[in-house]
């Protein structure tokens, strides 16, 4: 007798009509029919040729195929007398030794506070994303750097409005001084102001959309990664808010700042005595399973997630909203994409946020 | 307070501080170009670097991680009996500071961080693991062309600069002709038809292991380090016999190393098969894959 072992890097997310078959090792993901998963399921406990055995000969040529494409994308392999026994499961806790490990600041100019900056020390924060919304010279951004040059900050995303002082010589200059910025987004670009190359230390876009806070949250699949720390994360918390902070432009601390709940403001309170706060980490537990619609779809542990715009239908016993992001257009009972801001039954959402 | 010894930029050693920041673990790190000074305050004996500085009574636990180990200042005197005179009391004051950190809690040990790869093999077979026939010889005479493998038994198997602009990485390999030549003491070893290999992390009596399927890809077959980036091999969570990890646990032992990596291949015959024990590997890639977190089990011991 043979048998099928699946490697358990292989994590197989089951939709309404669909299966998701990620590989956590090689970062890939691939859609397929809950056939699918029905013979790996019957492979887990019965050898090759038992399961074949329960299939007509029309039907075992198709359960053929999904062995031996199985094997083709190297999910498993096979073994003689008996499964390999020694092969162990992947544990799907997550562990991260962060407090925080992102956060997202609206901001009317791109000077940062000093207190900001110690309680962002005190804290080990790694990620810093800032939307600016006020004109931004290259001194701003020079001091940027600097004032995180000794700190635990990794890494530091801007976007900031167009202004015609930017140029080559501008981005040429910030270039070799950068150590931090690893994305740069300039919005309300009419015209970019010359051809950009890969020859920065970081990302850089020129845009003419005009972006705001809350052209935020959408979900797509091209913003779906699969990495196994950000699956593990988003199989145990919220993928979007999970060891997140956001503050917004009135410097209201939140857990994302195009949310409306806040829990204090940075004139009067710290990071730190915020996240004392219970209530402050509620979100961060909320999985896809718990979301509505969203626990069917099998893009769920490799969704991006949003809790700052959804469809506003449900909310659970704790008061957390649970309804599915607005900006999502997939649906998991069609596995049809639609354009989101079109449709019918999002209008009432879509006009509560002004969107 | 634990003492760390690492080199400079050490990535493991950075994710392992993390987790102690995190813990709340007070530590000092020393770099591999730091020299201490050794003195004595009320009585007790305190090391000085131009970093750090710290009573030894203070230690509660010492990484040995990478970088040679504690390094000491030394004074030399004019007078030629004096200098060796005073380089003896040198001596037994580092000897001292030595052991007594060796008699805290501790991962791995200066003294034996380097382990002799054949004395190994040796003790290996004592405890009960199977080890594929080896020899050292200057020519090919005994070798079954094609059905041994000759590798290093070097601790440090890159070559810095062998070829003006690049390094060299001694791979093991297949041998597939006989030399006419004598050559130096060479390690030759029965090639063992593999099923896969499988990377075994020890601490401190537990083990952590990993399949590495390697046999689908000619370009890893004899040595899974020479990496295939498109199609990485297979490295999935693994749980060694319980009778083959009593015996790594009693090597580890013997070897008196209590934190390493080891090498085995399942063999197609579907024995187990010790090849190696490195004690200062990297593992921080294994353990993310697998999801073990060994990073942050070595911050608990500490």
């Amino acid at each position: 007798m043979r048998y099928f072992n699946l490697y358990s890097s292989i994590l197989i997310t089951k939709g309404a009509n669909r299966i998701l078959v990620s590989d956590l090792q090689r970062n890939n993901s691939e859609l397929q029919s809950l056939e699918l998963c029905e013979i790996i399921d019957e492979f887990k406990t019965n050898s090759i040729e038992e399961v074949f055995a329960f299939y007509d000969d029309e039907s075992k040529e198709i359960a053929q195929e999904y062995l031996d494409f199985l094997l083709e994308k190297e999910y498993g392999f096979v073994t003689a007398g008996d499964w390999d026994r020694n092969f162990a499961p992947l544990s799907l806790e997550y562990v991260d030794y962060s407090e925080i490990s992102n956060l997202f600041m609206e901001r009317n100019e791109l000077a940062i506070p000093k207190n900001l900056i110690q309680s962002i020390d005190n804290l080990q924060i790694s990620h810093l994303v800032i939307f600016c919304k006020g004109k931004a010279s290259l001194e701003d951004f020079l001091k940027l750097e600097k004032d995180f040059e000794n700190s635990t900050i990794e890494s530091l995303e801007v976007f900031a409005p167009y202004q015609t002082e930017i140029d080559e010589a501008f981005i040429q200059h910030l270039s070799q001084n950068a150590s931090r910025i690893y994305n740069l987004v300039f919005y309300n670009c009419e015209k970019e102001p010359f051809k950009v190359e890969n020859t920065f230390k970081f990302e850089l876009l020129f845009t003419q959309q005009n972006l705001k806070i809350n052209s935020c949250g959408k979900v797509d699949l091209k913003y779906f990664d699969t990495n196994i720390k950000k699956v593990l994360e988003a199989i145990n918390h919220n993928s979007c808010l999970n060891k997140k902070i956001g503050i917004d432009a009135e410097g209201n601390i939140k857990n994302c700042p195009a949310m409306l709940q806040s829990f204090g403001n940075i004139n009067e309170t710290s990071l730190e005595d915020v996240l004392l706060q219970q209530n402050f980490t509620n979100y961060w537990n909320l999985t896809k399973d718990d979301i509505n619609v969203c626990k069917h779809c099998e893009f769920r542990n490799v969704c991006t997630d949003c809790r700052a715009f959804t469809e506003q239908t449900h909310i659970n016993k704790e008061g957390l909203d649970v309804s599915k992001p607005l900006k999502c257009g997939y649906d998991p009972y069609t596995n049809q994409w639609d354009e989101w801001s079109t449709n019918p039954l999002k209008q009432k959402a879509i006009q509560n946020y002004s969107l | 307070m634990i003492l760390i010894l690492s080199s400079n930029l050490e990535p493991t050693t950075n994710e392992v501080l993390m987790w102690l920041n995190k813990m709340n673990k007070s530590y000092i790190r020393v770099h591999e170009d730091e020299f201490f000074e050794i003195k004595i305050i009320n009585k007790k004996f305190f090391l000085e670097s131009y970093r750090n500085s710290f009573f030894l009574e203070d230690i509660s636990s010492v990484w040995y991680r990478r970088g040679g180990g504690l390094k000491f200042k030394r004074e030399t005197y004019k007078n030629p009996a004096v200098n060796l005179n005073m380089n003896e009391a040198y001596h037994w004051l580092e000897d001292y500071v030595i052991k007594k950190l060796e008699s805290k809690k501790h991962i791995n040990k200066q003294r034996n961080s380097k382990l002799n790869k054949l004395l190994v093999l040796e003790e290996a077979q004592k405890v009960g693991l199977l080890v594929p026939k080896y020899f050292l010889a200057e020519n090919t005479d005994d070798v079954i062309i094609n059905k041994m493998i000759t590798k290093s038994y070097t601790e440090n198997i890159i070559l810095e600069a062998v070829n003006e602009n690049y390094d060299g990485i001694l791979y093991t390999a297949v041998v597939a002709e006989h030399e006419k030549k004598p050559f130096f003491p060479t390690f030759f070893q029965d090639k063992i038809e593999k099923e896969y290999e499988i990377r075994s992390f020890y601490l401190d009596g537990k083990i952590w292991s990993t399949a590495i399927i390697s046999q689908n890809d000619k370009q890893t077959k004899t040595d899974y380090r020479k990496y295939n980036v498109q199609t990485p091999n297979r490295n999935v969570p693994y749980n060694l016999p319980p009778e083959i990890e009593i015996c790594l646990t009693k090597l580890f032992q013997v070897l008196d190393v209590n934190c390493g990596s080891a090498d085995f291949i399942k063999g197609k015959d579907g024995k187990f098969y010790f090849l190696e024990i490195n004690p200062l590997g990297q593992f921080l890639g294994l353990s993310s894959i697998c999801n073990y977190s060994l990073d942050k089990e070595i911050a608990q011991f500490l």
